[in-house]
Parts: structure tokens; sequence; C-alpha cells
């Protein structure tokens, strides 16, 4: 009966087509939305993530979220080390600073400071350069989408030099980094160097970066950490987490992107359950027949299930085709708002299992009058 | 000749039958104590003015309708006293339908809507398409079997209608104005090939007519009137009784 089922559903070309592209609108709509919001979510912490060498970060207790850091003197950096469980501790520093480059152009940047002997959350990847040319006077390095969208006719490669806090700064190095939450060009620099270009004088310490002693866990020496020096002390985790938070909350991102993946389910079903809706109904002198000739509802709605799990497959494979095309034709490039974007498998996979679920809601609610069906309208002319 | 309503062994016996629906204005009584036999081996045609309650009543005796008083035997089934569920399956192993608006499957071929209630009864694919093919050429329709039922005629239909009714080999056909939609032609190629596959000694026909010249197809003529039998002839005395 399953094969029938398919031969009626694909017999009606317009419908079928008219349900596969609704529910396929609905998949892209849906995992493209979704993907872009969590790779979104997940740059705002993707530098607290990105620094895998350290596995706490201490902060000043009014500090919610990592771009709303309130720096701090340098004895911070020493009270932490002071912990017990702690085996090492290094200063990380970010501010927004202006550059003006060669030309005299000003642009906004973000700085960043890393530990200069340790290179301690320095970026994983270099496109052009070495992490020991920072050693370097004067040396920064940019990352490439920020290099493109400051110098958009300059070749990718460094020895350019700029003024930052009107400090002199030379590029000796271009990183790939994923976009962050401000979006804006980001430079890596030793710290002694980046609190010079902030012209921060008096609290040069935004975060305290540290690692706990292999026999104790991170958490318990954040705990400890709290305790002893009164600063806010978090595993990597626990600060990703609550920057998330603090973005969910408070940004409008979330309930931006629900709308949108709600206008999918909404439409998807909408699509779905009319058209399934309209199908039934035209075909309810042949499912009355059916019936009549001893085709049971049981078996009917297995037929209508089949033909449901049918569209709902083919619509999510057109629709995650097309939504991972998206991906793979913007998430490799180098500069642009959706460079560094890429759909987690738990979007691909729960995207489809959502979607089948929806379809055969939308389906089944459609056919109650399949089931209701007199068999003895065949009776009637 | 006016046929006896004797033999409960075989065939459909129906007795004392009453159905009513509940309208605006009150219960209307539909089925007043219908007493009906279309014995096996025979084709029973069931005339009647419209209203009268013919399809009601076959739908009763298919199991469609449930809810009548009375007795209805199809062979040795007591479909009165069978379960929705049983009715399904009783429906599904004993009953062909041939209905007015052939009611086939559009986007399955002649052989393939032919085929459905050996599919419905859990045979494979190719096995039931095979019998339903086999079916097909003795009703002349071998060449058409691949065809949808939109490139085929009315006439054409009914016949595949005709294989999707007897291919399950089912104890009882019912027919509900098989030839209405079919001009005189047609109509009466139908009837000969009901009168030639349908009717054998295990098996009983009930065939719901309008259509007078039909008549000489039948064994009986059973005639209803204002939910009641009003009289049974056989067939001969029908068709006679209409050229006068």
């Amino acid at each position: 009966m399953i094969r029938i089922a398919f031969k009626i559903l694909l017999h009606d070309t317009a419908k079928y087509l008219a349900l596969v592209m609704g529910i396929a609108f609905a998949t892209l709509l849906i995992s493209q939305q979704a993907a872009i919001f969590h790779s979104v979510l997940l740059s705002s912490t993707r530098e607290i993530l990105d620094a895998t060498d350290s596995d706490i970060w201490v902060m000043k207790p009014s500090v919610e979220t990592l771009d709303q850091s309130d720096p701090m003197a340098e004895l911070a950096v020493s009270r932490v080390r002071s912990v017990p469980g702690v085996a090492w501790a290094v200063p990380y520093y970010q501010a927004i600073a202006q550059m003006r480059t060669p030309d005299g152009r000003s642009k906004s940047v973000q700085v960043v400071g890393i530990d200069d002997s340790s290179m301690a959350a320095a970026p994983r990847t270099l496109l052009i350069g070495a992490l020991r040319d920072l050693l370097q006077p004067d040396a920064v390095l940019i990352d490439a989408a920020g290099f493109r969208t400051i110098f958009p006719d300059a070749p990718l490669e460094p020895g350019m030099v700029v003024e930052i806090g009107q400090r002199r700064a030379r590029i000796v190095g271009i990183s790939l980094v994923g976009p962050s939450w401000t979006g804006l060009p980001r430079i890596h620099a030793r710290r002694s160097l980046a609190v010079e270009m902030a012209r921060e004088t008096i609290n040069p310490v935004s975060y305290v970066l540290a690692k706990a002693r292999t026999d104790e866990t991170a958490a318990m020496v954040a705990r400890r950490i709290s305790t002893i020096t009164g600063l806010r002390a978090l595993t990597r985790d626990e600060f990703a987490a609550d920057t998330k938070n603090w973005i969910l909350k408070y940004s409008g991102v979330a309930e931006n992107f629900g709308i949108t993946i709600l206008m999918g389910v909404v439409i998807g079903v909408a699509i779905v359950g009319q058209t399934f809706y309209m199908f039934s109904v035209e075909n309810l002198r042949q499912f009355a027949a059916l019936k009549a000739i001893g085709v049971s509802n049981r078996r009917i709605l297995n037929m209508i299930g089949a033909q449901a799990l049918f569209v709902s497959l083919v619509g999510y494979s057109v629709g995650i085709g097309c939504a991972s095309l998206f991906f793979a034709l913007f998430s490799p490039q180098l500069t642009g708002g959706l460079r560094g974007m890429f759909m987690d498998p738990w979007i691909f996979g729960g995207s489809g299992v959502f979607i089948v679920m929806v379809t055969l809601l939308a389906c089944f609610v459609s056919v109650r009058r399949v089931l209701t069906v007199d068999p003895a309208l065949v009776f009637r002319s | 000749m006016v046929a006896t309503v004797s033999s409960l062994d075989a065939g459909v016996c129906c007795a004392d039958v009453r159905i009513e629906f509940p309208t605006a204005a009150g219960p209307l009584r539909v089925l007043k104590g219908v007493d009906f036999h279309a014995p096996a081996g025979s084709l029973t045609m069931l005339v009647g003015p419209s209203g009268c309650g013919k399809t009601t009543l076959i739908s009763i005796i298919a199991g469609l309708l449930r809810g009548a008083s009375g007795s209805v035997r199809v062979f040795d089934h007591d479909v009165s006293a069978l379960s929705a569920s049983e009715l399904v399956m009783f429906r599904l192993k004993n009953v062909g339908f041939i209905f007015q608006q052939y009611n086939l499957l559009a986007g399955l071929s002649a052989a393939e809507n032919a085929a459905v209630p050996l599919v419905a009864q859990g045979m494979s694919w190719p096995d039931a398409t095979d019998r339903s093919h086999a079916l097909l050429e003795r009703l002349g329709m071998g060449p058409h079997a691949g065809k949808l039922p939109r490139q085929l005629s009315g006439g054409q239909q009914q016949r595949v209608a005709i294989a999707r009714a007897l291919v399950h080999e089912p104890r009882l056909l019912l027919c509900d104005e098989p030839t209405a939609a079919l001009d005189g032609t047609a109509g009466r190629a139908v009837m000969e090939l009901l009168k030639q596959l349908a009717v054998r000694p295990d098996r009983a026909a009930v065939v719901v007519t309008h259509d007078p010249r039909v008549y000489a197809y039948a064994d009986l003529v059973v005639h209803m009137e204002d939910g009641l039998v009003s009289k049974t002839q056989d067939g001969a005395s029908a068709a006679a009784a209409q050229h006068h």
C-alpha cells in the first residue's frame, strides 16, 4: 500500500512540488537562520574559547561579558599567581582604539594585548608572518578581514605602517580569526605596546588568564581565586556561557532570529498543511473507495504518513542542501560578515528531525477528513 | 412470476431491515422493514425510484453503513453482528465493488488499479499486478493495462473497475449504477461482462440500477418503493414488462 501511496502522491506533480518547495523553503529558513544565530553567538565567545592555553579567566566582579571588561591594576596578576593551585597567570588586555592609515583615514580597531613573554591567547592561525615577529619593536598583527576592510585595494602582505592611538605600529603578520561580536578589525600586539596604543596608564590589565595545576580542576581553582582575591574567576566554559547569556538577554538577537525561525516554521506548516489538506480533499473519493474496498483507517494513516515522510525528507534534502551551499560559498571567504559562519551538526540533524515532525503533524491534522470520511460516499454521484 | 425469498443458507439475506436518520424535521425512516434475498449464483437487480432506499440497503449489506436493525447475512457472515474492524476485513475478503463514478486511483495504471484489493490483502506487488493483468486480458483490456485512468474511455474505466471488483474473487459483488455513465453500447457490454464473470454458483451479485434496458441481464429484479420491497420478478419478466 505504501507504493500506492507514493504513486498517488507523485501523480499530482504540481502539489508534490508545492509540498517539496514549501518544506525546502522552511528548512532553508530554519537551518540557515539557526546556523547564523549559532555562529553569531559563538563569535561573542570566540576569543575566550580560542585561548585554550589558559583555562581560567579572572576579572573584576562588575564584568558580565567579554567586551565589557573593567581594567584592573597590574597587581591583580600577582594576586592571582599567589593563589594555591594556580600553575601560572598572565595579563590580557583589550580596548577599542583609533587607527590612522598612511593616507590619513581613521578607523576604530579592537586592540588585544597578549602577554609579552608567554604570548598566551595569541591568534592560532597566521596567514602571513610568525608569532615571534611580535617581539620586534612596534609590531602588530591584523586579522585578514580587518586588513581587507581598512585597505581594500592593498595586497594582503605585511609591512604597512600605521598609527594606533598616536603610537606607531608596523603590521608584521596577518591572522585568520573569526568575526568578533563588535565586528571591528582585530589588532594583536604585545600587551606593553597595546596599553600604549590605548593610552592606558593606570589599569593595564583587562583579564588575568590563569592555568590550574594538573592535580586540581579549573573550577576548584577558580572558586579559590574568587574567595582569596575577591575578583571574579570563571573557567573558560563558564565565562563563555555567561557571555552568551548576556548577549541573549540584552542584545535582542535571540528575538530577531527567533522570529525569523518561527516564520519559517509557520510558513512551512501553513504551506504543507494547506497543500496536504487540498490534496486530501481532492482525493477524498479515492480514499473513500479504498476504505470501501476494505483498507483500514490505520493503513490509510500509514499511507499518508509515508507520503508525509517522503516529501519531508525530499524537501529537507533540498533545503539543507541550499543552506549548506550558502555556507560553503560564504564561510571560507576572508572578508564579509558571513566569514567563518558554519552549520553545526546539531543544527543540520536537528532541523531535519524538526522538519519531519512538523510535516507529519501538519499532514495528520489536515487528513482528519480522510479518516472520518464515510466510505459510503462512493455510492453518491 | 414472483420469486420466493426462502433460502437463507446462501447469498444475501436481509430480514426486517430498518434504519432511520436524524434530520431537522425529525427522524427520517429510510428503510422500513426490508426483506431481501439475492441468491448465490444469480445476478439480482435492485430497482426503484430515487430515494427509495436502494443505495442505503447495499451500503448496509456491504457493511459500510451501521446502525440498522434487523438481520443481514452474507453467505455465512452475520454482517449486522460484526464490529467496525471486522467489517473492514469482511469487505476486503468478501466484497467487490463497482461504482457509478468508477473511483479509480488517478496515479495508478489500469493493472495497478485492478490490483489494489490484492495488494491490500497483502499480496506482493508483482504477483498482484500479474493477476490483475491476466483478468484485464479476459476483459479485453490487455492493451490498455498500462494506461492511466484519464487515458481511458468511460467504458474502459468501468472494465477496469470490474477487474478491481473481481480480482480477489469476492463472494459478493455490489454494483451501484454501473451503466449510468455509459452509452447504450458500452452499458450493454459492461452488463454482458458482469453476467459472464460475476455470476458463479458460489457468488452473489447485486446491481442497483435505474436503467430498465439492462433488466434482461438479471436473474431477479427486486423493486423497492418508499423503503420497502414492493415486488420481486425474474429478469425476463421485468424486461418484458418494461417493453409493454
